[in-house]
């Protein structure tokens, strides 16, 4: 019986049936800690380093280029997501921006993330000299000082620049109303 | 001697004399690519042998009802549902390592030591004796990852399970090819060696 034509495809058969009713158990048991982590402890580092206050975030369009940011159950800003060309290839950036439509700081994706631009010059655009320039500056401010604005390029490395500030800005703009939910208070103005 | 090897033998000899690794020769990929710091390669060790050891009890419980014909699919079967288990589980509990792990989870599958124990022992053995089989094999292969993962994190990052162990000048400037490839065919080649020289594989 046992190696007739019937048993070998049945003994497959019933192979399979076994193994995908425990697969769809197994799924179904850790689909929740999959998740979490994906959703929380997975964006908590991916976004952590730009929105250091929030503790859960949820995408806010279909190709998740704004997601929003919330401390408990109260949003306090928004994560915009962009990729720019810069000089070898798209150039990814993550940036925090609070509730007024400033940003509070900014990422740019390290060369061991995808990016392509030049050692020693392009690629020093994820250094923090770069980088903490974007704190606190609305969309209007975003722009390279030889553009008449105030982000200082770096040197021999314009294009990158370009690319991380006008990312950035026209990534502001295009969600603005997504964005800014509480007008500038008006002693800073 | 006698016609039936002892037992205790089964658990023994995947250690040494017939270490999957540095013996038979297989399972040679994960040992290459997975074993950049010890924390590293112990993760895939300890997900390569649950399902070896799974597996391995598995098949040699169905063995009396599987057909020749068609054993190759189910212990393929059988194995993949084993590695898509650990993955999920993984993924679920220890994501960083399933990160750093990434596509050597799901060829866990293919590793020829699992395929290799299920044609070789389970289907011939019964359930304890492929188990121990199973353990003996895991053992060996763990063995030899703990020993490329430790050394190659020792001399590539001066570190080992990510605390420093080697002076902060030598950490600033490692032998970062010990883990870079080259350096994991370099050191299996040397570990190799060891073994032919110290005559393990009898």
């Amino acid at each position: 019986m046992k190696d007739s034509r019937t048993w070998m495809v049945l003994s497959l058969f019933i192979t399979c049936l076994i193994s995908a009713f425990a697969l769809s158990q197994i799924y179904n048991l850790t689909l929740p800690q999959i998740e979490y982590q994906r959703n929380v402890a997975g964006l908590k580092a991916a976004f952590g380093t730009v929105m250091p206050e929030a503790d859960r975030f949820e995408p806010a369009t279909p190709d998740s280029s704004v997601w929003l940011a919330f401390k408990g159950e109260t949003r306090i800003g928004s994560i915009i997501k962009t990729a720019k060309q810069g000089y070898g290839g798209p150039v990814p950036v993550t940036a925090g921006v609070d509730l007024q439509g400033r940003i509070v700081a900014i990422k740019v994706a390290s060369a061991a993330e995808g990016l392509k631009e030049t050692p020693g010059l392009g690629l020093k655009a994820t250094e923090p000299e770069f980088r903490d320039q974007f704190r606190g500056k609305t969309a209007a401010e975003i722009r390279l000082t030889k553009d008449g604005g105030t982000i200082q390029a770096i040197t021999g490395a314009t294009i990158t620049s370009r690319a991380v500030t006008d990312g950035v800005r026209e990534t502001l703009e295009k969600y603005r109303e997504m964005l800014i939910l509480q007008q500038e208070p008006d002693s800073e103005q | 001697m006698n016609s039936k090897p002892s037992r205790i033998s089964y658990l023994t000899s995947g250690i040494i004399k017939e270490n999957p690794t540095l013996i038979l020769m297989i399972g040679l990929c994960p040992t290459l690519a997975t074993t950049v710091t010890a924390r590293d390669a112990l993760g895939m060790a300890a997900a390569a042998s649950f399902v070896l050891i799974c597996s391995n009890i598995a098949i040699s419980a169905i063995r009396k009802l599987v057909p020749d014909s068609v054993r190759i699919p189910i212990f393929i079967i059988i194995i993949s549902t084993f590695v898509t288990i650990i993955d999920y589980v993984m993924q679920a509990y220890q994501p960083d390592l399933y990160r750093v792990l990434g596509v050597f989870v799901p060829l866990i599958v293919v590793n020829c030591i699992i395929l290799g124990r299920a044609e070789a022992f389970a289907y011939h053995h019964g359930i304890f004796d492929s188990f121990l089989d199973g353990l003996g094999k895991s053992l060996g292969f763990t063995l030899v990852l703990f020993i490329m993962g430790s050394l190659r994190e020792l001399f590539g990052a001066g570190t080992f399970f990510g605390s420093p162990v080697l002076p902060a000048a030598y950490r600033s400037a490692p032998m970062l090819f010990a883990i870079f490839p080259p350096g994991a065919f370099l050191l299996i080649g040397l570990l190799k060696a060891l073994v032919n020289k110290l005559g393990w594989g009898r």
